[in-house]
């Protein structure tokens, strides 16, 4: 009964909740971003790129859901597990303290990546040869014990820094053929 | 009590119009127009490259937050979502018209209702024209 009021609630809010004015400008922060999640790699073609991309996804264990080579994009998932020791750690304390817990432990979660190659542009605007910017994205959906859900996009700096040393690394493998 | 409580919030809500999950909204005929809403969702630009569309389509989607969920060359259609707290979802499709322009086409969902205001799509027009450095016209 409990789960069908927060339903109904959440439902309530969702259809009255009102589109942010901005949401279809490119605001300097989004900028930024694009500069953490953006990487350029010299010397390989678009088509091994993705190839190279698409191993090091898998490597990660993700699924690929969706792949348009002529475009550079890729697009893929994994579910996981998302319960946090730290989490539960201050729902028992709470609960000793006498308090009522609400159950609002993270459950598992989705993971959904999308992953884009796009030429690098000369001074006139040309496609250069053999150089590629990779740009990605990533946003989960976590699920909590009681069902309900929320969703982020991840935004951590590190997240990418390492994500593109694995792309690296599997350019790298790519290139020698091991 | 147990029982009251969900049963209010739901009659609140049909009363308000905000739920439409009773309804069934196949079809979807607000007050516009086809017309009116293919006027605000459409704009025309002067290249004939299908490809530079797209691909610029899919840079600005990822300016502005959104991950890919799909793409498409020969359909022409590029989908993405948004999830900040809230969803957007975003279709867009480009088609030729003529030889040396393109038709862009884009629309938009947050959470459960349709993006209908027409500044909604200007912005992301305006935000395209900028990755593609081309200027949009209104057409169709």
């Amino acid at each position: 009964m409990k789960t069908l009021s927060v339903f109904v609630l959440a439902l309530l809010f969702a259809g009255c909740m009102q589109i942010p004015k901005d949401a279809f400008v490119v605001t300097p922060e989004l900028l930024k971003q694009r500069e953490i999640e953006t990487r350029r790699y010299d010397g390989i073609s678009e088509e091994d790129l993705l190839i190279a991309s698409s191993n090091a996804l898998q490597d990660l264990g993700f699924n690929l859901d969706n792949s348009e080579t002529k475009l550079g994009v890729l697009t893929a998932s994994k579910q996981r597990d998302a319960t946090n020791r730290g989490e539960i750690a201050v729902l028992v304390l709470f609960a000793l303290l006498g308090g009522q817990t609400s159950g609002a432990i993270s459950k598992d979660q989705t993971i959904r990546v999308s992953l884009v190659v796009r030429p690098v542009l000369d001074s006139n605007g040309k496609p250069m040869e053999k150089s590629e910017f990779v740009r990605v994205t990533f946003q989960r959906i976590v699920r909590r014990m009681d069902n309900s859900t929320y969703s982020e996009t991840l935004l951590n700096e590190k997240l990418f820094e390492d994500f593109f040393e694995r792309i690296s690394k599997s350019v790298f493998i790519e290139a020698q053929k091991i | 009590m147990n029982r009251t409580f969900p049963a209010i919030l739901i009659f609140s809500s049909v009363l308000s119009g905000c739920v439409n999950t009773i309804n069934q909204r196949v079809l979807d005929i607000g007050d516009e127009t086809q017309l009116q809403k293919r006027s605000y969702q459409s704009r025309i630009f002067d290249t004939g490259d299908k490809e530079r569309v797209l691909r610029a389509t899919i840079s600005t989607l990822q300016d502005l937050g959104f991950v890919i969920d799909r793409a498409d060359l020969v359909l022409g259609s590029v989908s993405g979502t948004k999830l900040q707290g809230h969803q957007i979802k975003i279709t867009v499709s480009v088609r030729p018209k003529g030889d040396d322009r393109m038709l862009v086409r884009a629309n938009a969902q947050f959470n459960v209702t349709p993006v209908e205001d027409p500044v909604q799509y200007q912005n992301f027009f305006t935000s395209l024209e900028k990755s593609l450095f081309l200027s949009a016209h209104a057409g169709e």
